[in-house]
């Protein structure tokens, strides 16, 4: 079952190979095997994986057409929520939490009955590009112990690398799908804004947050995207996808746009840039045309992201009050276990001071940080001066894609600045980890589509290149990385 | 737009905010929120004398005609749904009578 993809585990499951059950069960005893060094997932599904896939095994017996993702053991980011599992969003303050409901990209995947293993690690409410925020534990690079996984969705990435399932959902709000697939050497596609529902994501900054597939291969990508994407009148920024892009072919090799600013700051690690030459070369064999263009705003991009991000979230995460989602037990400043059902000895508490300790101990430093960055930045005096500076700076960063678009189809970039890092390297550096972000923001601020895709089959340490679309044209960067990958093999 | 962010404004944004911080945190916040408020300073390079602020979404995208942008009110038809989610969404609060839910008194 080494590697399976999900068209490769449905061909084997349609033509009888392998029983689903088999499957799930065998991913159950790699993660028993290895997850205690990867640190990948922060929950499991086993009973109700295991019974879903005897039932869909007994429908296969029984003649049952079965769709692509039937069966498929999933793993999803602890920030989606499944009816009655655990969600955590890898914060103390949501620890003992269950979902009350299915995210829409859950009920979509469950009507294609799509089995979910579990729920893996984060940063904690996405905030983070390594996965050490996370408050309950540290994931590892598969490919090297020493090293992150990347973030906010690491856990996700390094699950599909070190095959402990065979697909995963993340979410990307400057990078969080992106960057991890870079670093553990996995294909991640951050879709159009408004191309997938949010509703049952947990949110962190509305106006950047999407879903999307972290997967194997880019074909995987596509099977996922396609399943999850779609209007839903829960998330009234989704949008009425015409595009079909399932066996959709190219007509002609487009022109792809490199963005000089990307490639002249100086902070490319040479690693990168030579694994960017290589996947030049490789799409150049293609048929590709390259021609250079400039994204003049690019080096503002992490400054702007870094105001309207935060703002946002601290408005998204007041609703964290300490009593909604279950109140934490607050000793010495640090929290124990729940209290369920009382106040749990802290009777004489005000309102107030309920907020002020259940805040302050269940939210962890990054945070705590950026919520009051964010109160800061929007606050009266400061408002002109950063928020709005910063909405008019993303209004000139999306006219660049708009100018750049007029050239090219596709615009390639890094996916990252460097490979995976260490851990603990850049955790105590909040501002150099910000900047790990520089080549997945501008997408997020600009709502384009991107994604990321290994360089290579067989790195020492995986590095990734990112494809960025106009709008809601994921076709074309789907195909020309399924033509990249098939080239590669 | 200089960094004017001292202790005494670092301890009104976290009332503001609502949020406990320990001394410890404060001393880290204050170094660290002026490093990333300093590195802000380089918008100030760009000139935004005559745009219009954006707040997201894909406006514009039907310079790539593909589709309709987000730039209406979006409504949803209204219908009573039985998605037997009030009790799923109440049941975790941490005391409730009835159906009503236990809070210590709002104002003091």
């Amino acid at each position: 079952m080494n590697g399976l993809t999900i068209k490769t585990f449905y061909e084997g499951l349609k033509n009888k190979k392998f029983k689903a059950v088999e499957i799930v069960e065998e991913y159950y005893k790699r993660i028993a095997e290895k997850d205690e060094e990867i640190g990948t997932y922060l929950s499991l599904n086993k009973t109700d994986a295991i019974s879903q896939a005897k039932k869909l095994d007994s429908d296969i017996e029984n003649g049952k057409e079965i769709s692509i993702l039937a069966g498929t053991p999933l793993a999803i980011k602890d920030n989606i929520l499944i009816k009655n599992q655990s969600v955590t969003a890898a914060s103390k303050i949501l620890s003992h939490y269950r979902g009350a409901y299915d995210a829409t990209v859950i009920k979509k995947l469950k009507e294609k009955e799509a089995i979910f293993l579990g729920k893996t690690n984060l940063d904690e409410f996405a905030m983070g590009s390594s996965t050490e925020n996370s408050a309950f534990k540290i994931t590892k690079n598969p490919f090297d112990s020493e090293r992150v996984p990347g973030g906010s969705s690491g856990g996700s990435a390094a699950a599909v690398a070190a095959d402990l399932c065979v697909a995963a959902l993340g979410s990307d709000t400057g990078g969080s799908i992106r960057q991890p697939a870079s670093f553990c050497g996995v294909v991640g596609l951050k879709p159009t804004y408004g191309a997938v529902s949010r509703y049952g994501l947990i949110a962190m900054a509305s106006s950047l947050d999407q879903i999307g597939p972290i997967t194997k291969t880019v074909e995987d990508a596509e099977i996922l995207f396609d399943a999850i994407k779609g209007k839903d009148s829960m998330d009234s920024t989704s949008i009425d996808l015409k595009l079909q892009t399932t066996n959709h072919k190219l007509q002609t090799p487009k022109v792809i746009g490199i963005p000089k600013e990307y490639f002249e700051a100086g902070g490319l690690d040479k690693e990168v840039a030579k694994a960017l030459e290589e996947a030049i070369k490789n799409l150049k064999n293609l048929g590709f045309k390259f021609k250079e263009i400039s994204l003049p705003y690019t080096k503002y991009a992490v400054a702007c992201y870094y105001i309207i991000m935060p703002a946002e979230a601290s408005t998204n995460l007041a609703r964290y009050d300490g009593l909604r989602y279950g109140k934490l037990q607050i000793t010495n400043h640090s929290p124990s276990q729940i209290s369920g059902g009382n106040l749990g000895g802290q009777e004489s508490q005000t309102l107030k001071e309920i907020y002020f300790d259940q805040r302050g101990g269940g939210f962890g430093q990054e945070v705590k940080k950026r919520i009051i960055l964010g109160s800061f930045v929007l606050s009266a005096g400061y408002y002109d001066a950063y928020y709005l500076k910063a909405q008019k700076v993303r209004r000139l960063i999306r006219e660049g894609f708009n100018e750049a678009f007029k050239e090219v189809d596709v615009i390639l970039a890094p996916a990252s600045p460097t490979p995976a890092f260490k851990i603990g390297e850049k955790i105590t550096d909040p501002l150099s980890m910000y900047l790990s972000d520089i080549f997945t923001i501008p997408a997020n601020l600009a709502g384009l589509p991107a994604i990321s895709i290994p360089v290579n089959l067989k790195p020492n340490l995986p590095v990734g290149f990112q494809l960025i679309g106009k709008p809601f044209c994921e076709d074309e960067i789907l195909t020309i990385g399924k033509k990249y990958e098939n080239c590669l093999h | 737009m200089s960094a004017p962010i001292d202790e005494k404004t670092l301890k009104y944004l976290a009332q503001l905010s609502r949020i406990k911080l320990e001394e410890k945190e404060e001393k880290k916040f204050l170094k660290n929120l002026r490093e990333i408020l300093n590195y802000f300073e380089l918008l100030k390079e760009v000139d935004t004398e005559h745009i219009e602020p954006l707040s997201g979404g894909t406006l514009n995208q039907n310079e790539f005609g593909t589709g309709q942008a987000i730039t209406e009110n979006v409504f949803r038809e209204f219908e009573k749904e039985e998605r037997g989610e009030k009790e799923k969404l109440t049941e975790q609060f941490f005391e409730k009578k009835d159906n009503f839910l236990k809070i210590p008194p709002v104002f003091e």
